[in-house]
């Protein structure tokens, strides 16, 4: 089959479906705007739907997420394209012409009903990528289990098509043969909120990750601690044990010249704080320790959580962590100097778990599929210092992490921001052309000139 | 004994669903929440009780909607966290599957229940049925409600005129709303006005005030009021009358304005912290400047000299003391007037200090600079660079513990050549060494304050914080709103932030009050009193209990052809406390949604014999 270029229009296209996309995408849905929510990933959510619990006020990250989420899923305005990638952002005129392509997920989102069907019947297993790979996933599934949409995707690097899940599926909507589909949107208005990666476990060799399972990633800790945690409690990945000694190593991949990462990431150490007293609720008796070099506790807040968590008797060690090497029993030796010890202050410290703060990342390289410009850090530039989610390019806008790290309080005010700066800028070209009271917007804004139909509200279907 | 009214559905009986949540775990590790399921089905009334994972997600919410379609239902209820997260969501569930979406009710399992009684499971789990029952209970008296719909004012005010208020005004006015802004002094920009140059750019302030200000002015939908302050404010969301006072006249005779408003923003900022008299000397030895002080002294140093020079003495050496005012700690630090200490980190001081540092050592490479700080909180876009920078420019930095505080003493020479002050701490860069630098001039890197607004907390019930300032609802579900409905916050008012921070927070206001005038009405929840005109005999209790000025009055009103006086109540501005409820002699006013009648219900269900709590208690 032939790959079909369909046309979209949209008033606003959202780039990244994560907190920040969601908050700027219903700013703009509640100013009476139509807007697509383009993410790649298959459900919405980004990274804040797989953390535990969020600083500083320890709600479940679920909690805020998921009704944040849903509202997004049921307004009347947004529409979500899941699955799809951008190629190309090209301002046209006044506006933006976005070409995206969805991802073949092998199922018919149209007919898919969510029932799971498919993947209790297949036999093929691998390691969930939701879960950070602690936990196993069937080849064809929903993504996890509060994704929206509810729509099973199939993952071809493991899929045998024996055509288990194609019997099971009770409305048909299995299709091996599924080709990507590319569109081409023009949007009025653009909000780029591709938010961020982390860098390497390794990228600091002398941290020696790739040798040991039990140096692991924040986002993996989040996992563990999560309320529906893939283990139900935290245990160590390389033998199952429960850890007594947990040790989070501050600045593993930011604040660090060598690595090219010269930034602080401003999250992480409100995250090591929040995780570690989150681990002393779950493992009363483990040892829970972080080194740190400067603790940036700077939010609404956060410096009162600091406090507590000190407290609490958690152990805050100044001191850079230069080396970590492997010890019995799979537990790592850390070599530290700490700084404000008078006698010997070089130390090697044993742990049997430890989490590396790694830095962020810009998730997305903008400069490769548009011409906003960025920043000497990889993340969009903002030239403007009286509109900070002002790009270099009129009419199009940058909400969250894809203009430098920050923390989720931080993230949903600018993504507010971002919608306001939006909005001014659709006032500017039309005028008093604004929605404002005209409660009846025409239904069918969104237009798609060529075959197929879309339909208000819902996920747009690229399978025919 | 009621019977249930206005049932959306033709049923005689209630058909009431039941949805239990475990929250991910956060309920069911304590709460046996397949019991609670399995005893609610037997509750009168009730039809269907399941259990879901996330009840707050998409399919969780779907199974509810399709539920009252398949079942019938004609009420819900969801058990699980506090109403305050989640019933606005469970109503939107509701009123997706065709419900009044006050036919609903909340029970808060996870607070009251597994977090409350987490050590005693069995506990949790029979507390969590008897809310439910009392939930089904207060359900089978439940009545349709709408939402009250009010006018809406298309009109914003936003008090002050700082950074914040300007960036609001500019981005209201920019997509069509017009804008009263209110500003206490003669001049916009606030703050600004006082900064040199804005970090992380070194933009001057200036031009960051002349270029909103450029917007202002272009904008004819922008009304400013300079010297003026908001007096007195009635009215609620959509329509508020506020009084606005101040010398408007070209006489600068005292003038008083009314106007109508739709939204409020409160954009009043900051107030930097002023250390006490004698605090590390400050006012008893010149050498001892605040951030503002010494920034200002910058800006007048006359080009070219070389030296840095203040009162008359020339400046050698200075020393930047972080946490002045910020990160205070109980039984360290002496307490404010009002008994608190400042406990918070006020953000932007780590930045500014190296900022300054750099700026001195560039403008006087002679002057010797020294920076005494607990943790460098350079954690922005571009701060980690001063910080860089400052070390290469040969700042020398010393690091101190929050409970340790430097010491500051005069030193014992007064000869003008040598150094005022002795400052001596434990240096921890150096392993807790004590450590005296002697300095010509100190410099309080002094912390961010709640602003003096007391008339304004007064006017409108601004919830405060128990960091003094004013306090959001949430700060990731509703960063900018308050408890007071149609009242929004931008920059400072709510807590330390710098200039980016600031206009980010404007933005997010503005879009709030932006979203607020896409309808020409504004729709409020209908908890409001109702009076019975029927029984009210005109005692005027009500009148006298109510503390929400306009709320209810008496009205003479004609009944059986005879003039008579009764209670009349003002829904836009009565917030439903139920105070007048209480003291009616004749119980002839009632809260709607939470009527009387719902109350007793709601007694009954939780006192009442229902052999699988006391099974589950045993």
């Amino acid at each position: 089959m032939v790959a079909m270029e369909k046309q979209i229009h949209t008033d606003v296209l959202v780039v990244g479906g994560g907190i920040a996309g969601i908050q700027s995408a219903l700013d703009m849905a509640d100013q009476g705007f139509k807007v697509i929510i383009v993410e790649r990933q298959s459900s919405i959510g980004g990274q804040m739907i797989a953390l535990s619990k969020v600083f500083p006020t320890l709600d479940c990250a679920s909690c805020i997420t998921t009704p944040k989420m849903s509202a997004a899923a049921h307004h009347p305005n947004i529409q979500l394209m899941v699955n799809t990638e951008v190629n190309q952002i090209e301002t046209i005129g006044a506006g933006q012409q976005v070409t995206v392509t969805r991802k073949a997920t092998y199922v018919d989102p149209e007919k898919c009903i969510g029932c799971r069907l498919c993947e209790y019947a297949c036999e093929i297993e691998y390691p969930d990528p939701f879960e950070l790979g602690l936990g196993a996933i069937r080849a064809i599934a929903i993504p996890f289990t509060n994704a929206i949409p509810q729509k099973a995707v199939l993952n071809p690097d493991y899929c045998t098509t024996c055509g288990l899940c194609a019997r099971a599926c009770p409305t048909d909507a299995i299709d091996y043969a599924q080709e990507p589909q590319t569109f081409t949107i023009h949007a009025d208005t653009v909000i780029v909120a591709s938010g961020f990666a982390l860098n390497s476990l390794n990228v600091k060799p002398q941290y020696n990750a790739a040798q040991s399972k039990n140096v692991i990633s924040p986002l993996t800790m989040e996992r563990l601690l999560a309320p529906h945690a893939p283990y139900g409690r935290v245990l160590r990945p390389s033998d199952g044990k429960i850890p007594t000694s947990i040790a989070f190593v501050q600045c593993a991949g930011s604040r660090d010249e060598t690595i090219g990462v010269p930034y602080c990431s401003r999250v992480c150490c409100m995250y090591a704080i929040k995780q570690a007293m989150l681990l002393s609720g779950a493992l009363p008796m483990a040892d829970i320790t972080i080194y740190y070099m400067d603790i940036r506790a700077f939010g609404k807040g956060y410096e009162q959580f600091y406090q507590n968590a000190k407290a609490m008797g958690i152990n805050f060690v100044r001191g850079k962590v230069a080396r970590i090497e492997s010890a019995p029993n799979d537990d790592m030796l850390l070599h530290v100097e700490l700084t404000e010890e008078a006698v010997d202050p070089c130390r090697q410290q044993r742990h049997d778990l430890v989490v590396l703060a790694q830095g962020m990342l810009p998730q997305w390289n903008v400069s490769e599929h548009s011409s906003l410009q960025r920043e000497s850090d990889g993340f969009v530039a903002s030239p403007d210092v009286i509109n900070p989610s002002a790009t270099n390019l009129p009419g199009i806008f940058s909400a969250g992490t894809a203009s430098g790290p920050k923390d989720i309080v931080d993230t949903i005010t600018e993504s507010g921001a971002a919608a306001m700066a939006a909005r001014r800028y659709l006032h500017q070209q039309k005028g008093d052309k604004n929605p404002d009271l005209s409660t009846d917007k025409a239904a069918v804004h969104l237009v798609q000139r060529d075959a197929g139909e879309i339909r208000d509200g819902q996920t747009v279907q690229a399978g025919l | 004994m009621n019977t249930i009214n206005n049932s959306q559905h033709d049923h005689q009986e209630p058909r009431i669903g039941v949805y239990i949540c475990r929250c991910g775990g956060n309920i069911s590790d304590v709460v046996d929440v397949e019991r609670v399921a399995e005893v609610s089905r037997h509750i009168p009334g009730v039809v269907v009780a399941k259990v879901h994972t996330f009840c707050c997600s998409d399919p969780g919410q779907n199974t509810i909607s399709q539920d009252i379609q398949a079942e019938k239902l004609d009420r819900v209820v969801v058990a699980s966290c506090s109403p305050f997260l989640h019933e606005l969501t469970f109503r939107g569930a509701v009123q997706r599957g065709g419900l009044n979406p006050y036919l609903y009710e909340h029970a808060n399992i996870r607070e009251q229940g597994s977090w409350a009684h987490k050590h005693d499971p069995a506990g949790a789990t029979a507390k969590s049925i008897r809310m439910i029952a009392a939930a089904v209970g207060k359900l089978q008296y439940s009545t349709p409600l709408d939402q009250i719909r009010l006018p809406n004012h298309r009109k914003a005010l936003v008090i002050g005129g700082g950074i914040a208020g300007m960036k609001v005004a500019a981005d209201l006015a920019g997509r069509g709303i017009p804008v009263l802004l209110v500003e206490s002094s003669g001049r916009l920009g606030g703050r600004l006005n006082q900064w040199n140059r804005v970090f992380p750019t070194d933009t001057p302030a200036g031009q960051l005030v002349t270029k909103l200000l450029a917007q202002l002015d272009a904008n004819p939908l922008v009304e400013i009021l300079l010297n003026c302050k908001v007096t007195a404010v009635t009215g609620f969301v959509g329509s508020f009358q506020v009084t606005i006072e101040g010398p408007l006249g070209p006489s600068g005779a005292m003038t008083t304005t009314q106007t109508t408003i739709g939204a409020i923003v409160m954009a009043t900022g900051f107030k930097p912290y002023v250390p006490d008299d004698g605090e590390f000397l400050y006012k008893k030895d010149p050498g001892v400047v605040t951030m503002p002080e010494f920034i200002d002294l910058m800006r007048g140093q006359p080009t070219g000299t070389g030296e840095l020079v203040y009162k008359g003495r020339t400046i050698r050496s200075v020393a930047f003391l972080h946490c002045v005012g910020s990160r205070q700690i109980d039984g360290v630090h002496t307490p404010r007037a009002d008994g608190k200490i400042n406990t918070y980190c006020s953000r932007v001081c780590c930045t500014t200090t190296l900022q300054q540092a750099i700026a001195a050592k560039e403008r006087f490479p002679s002057l010797q600079v020294y920076d005494l700080h607990q943790d460098i909180r350079t954690y922005g876009r571009g701060h980690e660079d001063y910080y860089v920078r400052a070390g290469k420019a040969g700042v020398v930095f010393f690091r101190y513990h929050g409970d340790e505080i430097p010491r500051v003493t005069p030193a014992d020479g007064k000869r003008p050549a040598e150094p005022s002050l002795h400052i001596t701490f434990k240096d921890y860069l150096t392993w807790g060494e004590e450590l005296t630098l002697d300095v010509d001039m100190l410099v309080l890197a002094v912390g961010l304050m709640a602003g003096d607004i007391p008339d304004l907390i007064n006017m409108f019930k601004l919830p405060v914080g128990e960091d003094r300032f004013i306090q959001e609802i949430h700060p990731k579900l509703r960063p900018v709103e308050i408890s007071v409905n149609g009242v929004l916050l931008a920059g400072t008012v709510q807590g330390p932030m710098n200039i980016e921070e600031t206009l980010n927070a404007a933005g997010a206001a503005a879009v709030k009050a932006s979203a607020m005038f896409l309808k020409d009405v504004v729709e409020l929840n209908p908890y409001v009193a109702q009076v019975d005109t029927d029984l009210c005999q005109g005692s005027g209790a009500c009148v006298t209990q109510c503390e929400y000025d306009g709320a209810i009055a008496m009205v003479e009103t004609q009944v059986n052809g005879k003039t008579v006086r009764q209670a009349k109540v003002n829904p836009g501005l009565c917030v439903g406390c139920g105070a007048c409820v209480a003291v009616c002699p004749t119980r002839a006013i009632n809260l709607n949604g939470w009527r009387l009648d719902q109350y007793d219900a709601m007694v009954d269900g939780l006192t009442a014999e229902i052999p699988e709590v006391a099974a589950a208690t045993s």
